[in-house]
């Protein structure tokens, strides 16, 4: 299998002189094509801050990152537009909804960027909405919505146009377990039907244990990793605990 | 700590949100002293006391100003305290008591009002030097001798404006009582939900300002509708119903357009118009209200202008209309004739570019054939050769010919009025010379003369030969007919000719009527001017701050779609576009409303304003655009930082 991210010696540094705060030391990581992969760590530990050098919105401090055999370090504004549109996907923690438009908007908003044409859009739109079972809120606003179903527009909008690697910070945060192990069933779907790759940030077992893989970090270094190969998911959850429990720190 | 120095410590930490409401009075106070200071100047003073039509030109203009300044403080504070309502509801949340956010936003309201009262004050005087010289280099009017500074203008401004600062500051303070606490915090939602659109308000939104259009551009003594309401209420009816129009306008037929538009999914499914139409559809009920009352102001702005200019402009042709030659006058004494060609070869300012003496006779003349009622039965004309005329046409630059035979005539009539003045053409009349009558029958008319109107009056010409056997039987009278370089700076020469001629001379100048007129037309023009840069500085404002509190809160909005992969480019394109919509819709409201109020004003004048209100149109949109590209430059940065 090809790889599709390899990130190496990737810090990020925060605050000015005399104030630094060194949020991540010196990750290394390889995500092969088809993988889907978990980030785990307490409060802080700079998981959000790695997904967002990864998604290229923000800038490490050194190291360096291929994404699709294309260093993201030495890329200018306007190929980093491109790339994101066209190779990444994400869902955010806080949803990232604009409230100007209706759900249906919002999850073609990818498409029409794209300058895909409209009736293909409209059938993409479908697809994607009775996978994630939101077609009766399709015309409604982000403000009208719920927590649940915001994250899954969020993650509609994320996955509509076949991304190369889905990017998730928390998406089960705001979710009761109903819809929390709905959208970590379509996303476990997505990766096995359409062998999808998808990177989800979580503080919850549950919901890690959907993944292949779990990588854990502590103030900024990697911690540990485990694997699911064959066990259970059960099995698997039981592990994320264990490691979680030596981790120490809230969970 | 203190109310008070929690108050400071907000207008500090706000000042941002503060800085639209501070800059708003700052200007305000500025404009306002300007007016005050040229109503105090000693020079300005004396001529408005002399003139009547002046001084209630000056105190419209003050009334109008007032007004102005007025719904500008009104709306920018209540731009203002509408983004510090979630603040003052969160205050109440924590158990602060009504009475001290109350006081506390008086405090706030308070200094701030103080405090831009000082620096107006302090920029005042520099301002409306600068202000007023501009205005006056620009009309080269120098009516304003001097511009001096006069304490009771500084006086009267900080009078006006302290009672405004008092009056908003308590505005301030029943703030908090106005309204419940979930309305303050709702206040950032106000307006920013998806309007719904009718069909039918959008038609009646067509049809009002069509009402509007339709009785402004009716003929005011022909039309029932304006007998059946009265000269009084008519304009108030078309104000009330265009203004009305335009305000459905703006906020219901904008948003079915815009839906309308949405349904094209071709289109609106493409990059990033997505996001630029559902931006405006999310905020144009809001702007309604805004868009109108720049529509309105422009329309006013522009037809004040373009009337005031309109009067400048038309002096210059009227004037020639009625003077086409620098002087002239009748030849009654030689002596006298010869000092006057002297006084024009021993000038040095002028040169002289043609000099004739044309030979006229003074006849009168039966003219009930004219049949027109405002004539009596006899009038006196000059009489011309056609030779003569023929030559005077030429030296004028006029590219027209007569040839007359026999008894032909024409007609030369500058003060000529369709359907008042007589049906020449056709028809004859009888000159009066010693006891026989000549009959003259009216070939042609021409609407200008080649002689000045104080001297000649109406003159007719005849052929050749019908002069030749006229002037036998009359005396003929010789006029000087002399033109010049600079005509329009001849006061000195003008003078001085004037006092050397005796009333029967007749003596007509292009400079008197010229000066006259650019006196009475250049103050209002001044004034125009004045009104017209204050409130286009006013609704370009408006738009500017609008806009960039817009893209303050647009800016999250932007930054999800950096994320999502929309290039800096396509955001410029889609702010662009925004932004267009935002700044054209008015504009182009605002000229077709002053459009027809200016026809309608052409008809009632009888002359033609397109040349003079085109350039003040032009003008007036250049500042638009430099307004609207500063304004998508400076969103830009917002949304991008
Ligand atoms: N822009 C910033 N400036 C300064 N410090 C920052 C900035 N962003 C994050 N940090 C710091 O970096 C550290 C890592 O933050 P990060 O958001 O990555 O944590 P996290 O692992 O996502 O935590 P959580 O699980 O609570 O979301 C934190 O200590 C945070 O305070
Ligand atoms: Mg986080």
């Amino acid at each position: 299998m090809q790889t599709i991210l390899r990130a190496k010696n990737v810090q990020k540094v925060f605050g000015t002189k005399g104030n630094l705060y060194k949020a991540l030391e010196d990750i290394d990581l390889e995500i092969k094509e088809g993988e889907f992969i978990g980030i785990m760590g307490p409060s802080g530990a700079g998981k959000s801050t790695l997904l967002n050098i990864l998604s290229t919105i923000d800038t490490p401090s050194s190291g360096e990152i291929m994404i699709a055999n294309q260093n993201i370090v030495r890329m200018n504004e306007e190929q980093l537009s491109d790339f994101r549109r066209n190779k990444l996907g994400f869902i955010f923690q806080d949803y990232n909804l604009l409230d100007t438009l209706t759900v249906k908007e919002n999850i073609l908003l990818p498409l029409a960027l794209s300058k895909v044409p409209a009736n293909e859009i409209e059938k993409r739109v479908n697809e994607i909405a009775d996978t994630f079972g939101i077609r009766e809120i399709l015309d409604k606003y982000p403000y009208h919505i719920s927590g649940g179903q915001k994250q899954r527009t969020a993650a509609s909008r994320a996955i509509v146009a076949n991304p190369s690697l889905i990017l998730a910070d928390e998406p089960t945060g705001a979710l009761d377990s109903k819809s929390a192990t709905s959208l970590l069933e379509s996303l476990n779907a997505l990766n096995e039907q359409n062998q999808s790759t998808i990177m989800m940030v979580t503080h919850d077992a549950y919901a890690a244990s959907f993944c292949k893989r779990v990588l854990f970090i502590k103030d900024g270094r990697t911690y540990t990793e485990i694997h699911k190969n064959h066990q259970s998911r059960q099995e698997f959850f039981q592990k994320i605990l264990d490691v979680l429990a030596s981790l120490g720190g809230g969970h | 700590m203190t109310l008070f120095s929690i108050a400071r410590k907000n207008i500090r930490q706000n000042f941002t949100n503060y800085f639209l409401y501070f800059t708003s009075m700052i200007f305000n106070i500025v404009i306002y002293f300007t007016f005050v200071t040229l109503k105090y100047n000693e020079t300005f003073q004396a001529t408005s006391d002399a003139s009547p039509k002046i001084s209630s030109a000056f105190s419209g203009a003050a009334v109008v100003l007032m007004v102005f300044v007025a719904i500008f403080i009104w709306y920018s504070n209540s731009f203002f305290t509408r983004k510090r309502k979630k603040e003052v509801g969160l205050y109440s949340l924590l158990g602060v008591r009504k009475k001290q956010i109350g006081r506390m936003l008086f405090y706030e309201n308070f200094i701030m009002g103080i405090l831009a009262l000082i620096i107006g004050i302090l920029l005042g005087p520099v301002l409306s030097k600068f202000f007023v010289s501009i205005l006056m280099g620009v009309m080269g009017f120098e009516a304003i001798g001097d511009f001096s500074i006069s304490l009771a203008a500084i006086v009267n401004t900080i009078m006006v404006f302290s009672l405004i600062t008092i009056i908003t500051s308590f505005q301030g303070y029943r703030l908090i009582y106005r309204f419940k606490l979930i309305e303050l915090f709702q206040a950032d939602k106000e307006g920013e939900q998806e309007p719904k659109s009718s069909f039918i308000m959008a038609l009646l939104s067509v049809i009002l300002v069509g009402i509007g259009y339709w009785l402004a551009l009716q003929n005011l003594m022909e039309s029932n509708a304006w007998k059946e309401m009265g000269l009084m209420v008519t304009p108030l009816v078309i104000l009330a119903t265009v203004i009305l129009g335009t305000y459905f306008l703006f906020s219901t037929l904008t948003v079915y357009l815009l839906k309308m538009s949405r349904k094209n999914k071709r289109s609106y499914w493409k990059g990033i118009n997505l996001i630029g139409t559902s931006q405006l559809l999310y905020r144009i009920k809001g702007n309604a209200r805004t868009l109108t009352i720049i529509a309105v102001l422009s329309a006013t702005t522009l037809t004040a202008v373009g009337t005031a200019y309109s009067l400048y402009y038309n002096n210059r042709s009227n004037v020639e209309l009625a003077n086409p030659i620098s002087m002239m006058f009748i030849n009654k004494d030689k002596n006298v004739t010869n000092q006057v060609r002297d006084i024009f070869s021993n000038n040095k300012n002028h040169d002289v570019i043609y000099h004739k003496s044309i030979p006229t006779l003074q006849i009168n003349a039966d003219v009930t054939t004219l049949k027109n009622n405002l004539f009596s039965n006899e009038m006196m004309y000059t009489v011309i050769s056609v030779n003569d005329f023929n030559t005077l046409a030429k030296v004028q630059k006029r590219i027209d010919k007569l040839s007359l035979m026999g008894n032909e005539a024409a007609a030369l009539d500058a003060g000529y009025y369709e359907g008042m003045s007589p049906n020449y053409i056709g028809s004859t009349i009888s000159l009066k010379v010693n006891d026989r009558v000549e009959n003259i029958t009216f070939k042609s008319l021409k609407k200008y003369n080649v002689l000045n109107y104080y001297t000649a009056s109406t003159t007719l010409v005849v052929s050749d030969q019908l002069f030749t056997q006229l002037g036998k039987e009359t005396n003929s009278v010789k006029m000087e007919v002399y033109e010049i370089t600079n005509e329009d700076e001849a006061k000195q020469l003008t003078k001085d000719i004037q006092l050397i001629l005796p009333d029967e001379a007749r003596f007509s100048s292009f400079y008197a009527d010229y000066s006259a007129g650019m006196e009475s037309s250049g103050l209002m023009i001044f004034m125009g001017g004045f009104l017209g840069l204050v409130f286009l500085a006013a609704t370009g404002s408006i738009i500017y701050f609008k806009q960039l509190t817009e893209a303050n809160s647009d800016k999250g909005r932007y930054e999800i779609l950096h994320k999502i992969g929309v290039n800096k480019k396509e955001v410029k394109r889609s702010i662009a576009k925004q932004v267009l919509f935002v700044f054209a819709l008015p504009l182009i409201a605002g000229i077709a409303h002053c459009s027809v109020a200016l026809t309608a004003l052409s008809r009632l004048m009888q002359t033609s304003l397109v040349i003079p209100v085109v350039i003040c149109m032009g003008v007036y949109t250049c500042i638009y655009i430099v307004y609207y590209f500063l304004t998508v430059n400076a969103y830009y940065k917002i949304v991008t930082k």
